[in-house]
C-alpha cells in the first residue's frame, strides 16, 4: 500500500513538474504545478509528516498558487508562441546554472540520502509530526531563524503596502461615464428636463466634452 | 493496526474505516436534500408565502423531485469550453466536500457489538488544518469551473471566488486559533472533551462571531454570494452548468454549509455534550450533534432570508480592515489570558 501511493506520488510530482516546463499555455503550467504540489504533500504524508503536509497544501496550493492562477487567467490567455532566447549571454550562462543545480542536488543525494536506503529507517517518536513537536521546536532550537524569517515576511507584507498604497499629489484617476459616452445628447433624462445636461450643453463652448454629461447625468 | 499515512487520534481496522465511510457518505448524501427543503420551507415563511407545498405530503418530496429533473437531463457544454477541466471542476468541489466532512465528530469511541468504533470519519492530529487543507483544494473546483466554460460570466464569479475565498480564509483561521490555545490540542474529539465545563463560545465569543462571519463567505453563502450574484453574474462560475453537473456543485455548497455548521458545533458548541451537566446515553452524541447542526443550518437560512448582498468593495475593506484585525486581537488576548492563568 505505501510503496503503491508512493510511486503514484512520485511519478504525479515528477510528471507535474516536467509539465511546468514543457506546457504552452501558461495556465496549464500553473495547473500542472498545483498537482506538482499536491503529490509532494502526499510524499510528506508518506514520511509521517502530517502537520508539513497540510502546510504545503493550505500555503502552496491554497495561497501562493491561487494568485498565480489568478494573474495568469487575467494575463495570460493570449496563447503567445515562447519566444526563443536571442542573449548569447543567456545561452550559454542558463545551461551553466542548471549544470550547477544538477551537481549540487547530486553531491547532497549522493553523500547523505543513498546510504539510508537500504536501512530500516529511524525510529519514529510517538507524536512524531504532530503540530505540539514543530512548534515546540521552532520555539526553542530554531528561535532564531524562526524570528529571522517571520521579520523578513513582516518586511515584505510592509513594502507591499507601501508600493501598492495611493500616493499623495497624483491625479485623481479619470473614470469614464459609460453613459454619458453612449447616450446622445436630447435623449430625455432627468439631468435634462432639470435644466442641466442638453440645454446647458447646446449653450456652453464646443470644447465642453462628453464626460461633463455623464457628470451631470450622474 | 497501525494507520499507514499519518498518526491518527484512534484507528480501526480497515474494515471498519470502510464501512464508516460508506455510512458518513450515505449520511451526507442524505443530509443535504433535507437542508434543501428546509431552506426552501423556510424562506417561503420568511417571505410570506408557502414556500414548495405540490409534490409529497406538504411538499416534502420537493428535493428528491428537483435532484431526478437534474440528474436526468442530458449533458451538454458550451463550444467555447475546456473539455476535461469542464468535466473535472464540479468532481473537485464535491470530492474535497465530502472528504472535509470526515472530521466532524459526531461522538467519541464507543462500543456496537464489542467493536470500539469511533463515530467520526477520521480523528487526525491536525485537526482543523484538514479542513482547510481540502478547502484549499476545493478552490480550485470552483475557480476551474469558472475558468473552463469559457464565458464571461464563469470567468467573473470564479475571479470574485477567488479573491474572496483568500481573503476570508486568513481570518477564518485565525478566528479558530483562539478555541485551540485554550484547548490545548488540535484533535477536534480532545477540543469537545475540552468544553467539558463550559461550551468555548463564551470565553471565545469574538471568535465564533469571525469565524461565523467568515464561514458565511466561504461557503458563498448571502450576504457573500458575490461569486454567484444572480443580478450581476447570471449565476457565476456555474453560469454554463446544467443537469448533474450542477447539481454536484449544488450539492457541495449544501454540503459546505453543513461542514461549516459542524465544525462551529464541534469548537464553540461543545459537540455531543448536553448543557446541566446531562449525561445521556452514547448512542443520543449523534442526534445531539446532528441538532446543533441543524440549528446553524436555520442560522444560514435566517441570514439568507434578513440581509441584502454586499458590493464587491465593501466585501474586501471588511474582510481585510475588519475582520482580519479582531480575529488577530482575539488571539493575541486569548494567549495572554491563558498564558496568566496558567
Amino acid at each position: 500500500m505505501v510503496e503503491i501511493l508512493f510511486f503514484i506520488a512520485a511519478i504525479g510530482a515528477i510528471a507535474g513538474a516536467v509539465g511546468v516546463v514543457v506546457l504552452e499555455n501558461p495556465f496549464y503550467s500553473v495547473l500542472s504545478l498545483v498537482a506538482h504540489l499536491l503529490s509532494l504533500a502526499l510524499l510528506f504524508l508518506l514520511l509521517e509528516a502530517q502537520f508539513v503536509a497540510a502546510v504545503q497544501v493550505v500555503v502552496y496550493a491554497g495561497a501562493v498558487m491561487v494568485l498565480y492562477v489568478f494573474v495568469v487567467s487575467y494575463v495570460g490567455g493570449q496563447n503567445l508562441p515562447i519566444r526563443a532566447v536571442n542573449s548569447p549571454s543567456l545561452r550559454i550562462a542558463a545551461p551553466l546554472f542548471a549544470f550547477c543545480l544538477f551537481v549540487e542536488l547530486m553531491i547532497a543525494t549522493l553523500g547523505t540520502g543513498l546510504s539510508a536506503i537500504s536501512s530500516e529507517g529511524p525510529k519514529l517518536a510517538a507524536n512524531y509530526g504532530e503540530p505540539e513537536q514543530i512548534g515546540e521546536l521552532l520555539l526553542t532550537k530554531f528561535l532564531l531563524p524562526f524570528e529571522v524569517a517571520s521579520f523578513l515576511l513582516l518586511i515584505a507584507a510592509v513594502g507591499a503596502v507601501m508600493l501598492a498604497r495611493r500616493r499623495r499629489g497624483l491625479d485623481e484617476p479619470e473614470v469614464p461615464a459609460p453613459l454619458g459616452l453612449l447616450r446622445p445628447a436630447g435623449t430625455g433624462t432627468m439631468a435634462e428636463s432639470a435644466g442641466g445636461g442638453f440645454f446647458r450643453k447646446s449653450t456652453a463652448s464646443a470644447s465642453d466634452d462628453s464626460t461633463s454629461t455623464g457628470r451631470d447625468l450622474g | 493496526m497501525s494507520p499507514i499515512l499519518a498518526v491518527v487520534g484512534y484507528a480501526e481496522p480497515w474494515w471498519i474505516a470502510i464501512l464508516k465511510s460508506v455510512i458518513i457518505f450515505a449520511v451526507a448524501l442524505s443530509m443535504v436534500p433535507v437542508v434543501l427543503i428546509v431552506e426552501r420551507k423556510l424562506l417561503g415563511r420568511f417571505q410570506g408565502r408557502y414556500g414548495p407545498n405540490r409534490v409529497g405530503p406538504m411538499g416534502m418530496m420537493q428535493p428528491l423531485a428537483d435532484i431526478g429533473k437534474l440528474i436526468t437531463k442530458a449533458p451538454f457544454r458550451p463550444t467555447t469550453s475546456i473539455g476535461f477541466l469542464f468535466i473535472l471542476a464540479p468532481a473537485i468541489s464535491m470530492i474535497t466536500a465530502v472528504a472535509a466532512f470526515a472530521i466532524i465528530p459526531f461522538g467519541n469511541v464507543v462500543d456496537i457489538a464489542g467493536t470500539p468504533v469511533g463515530l467520526y470519519g477520521i480523528d487526525v492530529g491536525i485537526g482543523p488544518l484538514y479542513l482547510f487543507a481540502f478547502g484549499a483544494v476545493a478552490f480550485y473546483g470552483i475557480m476551474l469551473g469558472g475558468w473552463a466554460s469559457g464565458s464571461k460570466y464563469s470567468f467573473l464569479g470564479s475571479m470574485r471566488a477567488a479573491a474572496q475565498l483568500i481573503s476570508y480564509e486568513v481570518a477564518q483561521g485565525l478566528s479558530i486559533v483562539g478555541v485551540i490555545i485554550t484547548a490545548g490540542t488540535l484533535s477536534l474529539t480532545e477540543i469537545v472533551e475540552a468544553q467539558e465545563g463550559m461550551w468555548y463560545f463564551i470565553p471565545q465569543f469574538v471568535g465564533l462571531i469571525v469565524f461565523m462571519v467568515a464561514s458565511f463567505a466561504e461557503t458563498n453563502r448571502t450576504p457573500f454570494d458575490l461569486a454567484e450574484a444572480d443580478a450581476e453574474l447570471v449565476g457565476g462560475y456555474n453560469t454554463e452548468y446544467g443537469g448533474s453537473r450542477f447539481a454536484s456543485y449544488f450539492f457541495a455548497e449544501y454540503l459546505n454549509v453543513l461542514i461549516v455548521s459542524g465544525i462551529a458545533t464541534t469548537l464553540f458548541f461543545g459537540g455531543w455534550l448536553l448543557p446541566f451537566g446531562i449525561d445521556p446515553p452514547t448512542w443520543v452524541d449523534p442526534i445531539v450533534v446532528l441538532v446543533k447542526m441543524f440549528a446553524f443550518v436555520f442560522f444560514f437560512i435566517w441570514v439568507r432570508a434578513t440581509l441584502p448582498r454586499l458590493r464587491y468593495d465593501q466585501l474586501m475593506s471588511f474582510g481585510w480592515k475588519i475582520l482580519l484585525p479582531i480575529a488577530t486581537l482575539n488571539t493575541l488576548i486569548t494567549a495572554i489570558v491563558v498564558v496568566a492563568i496558567d
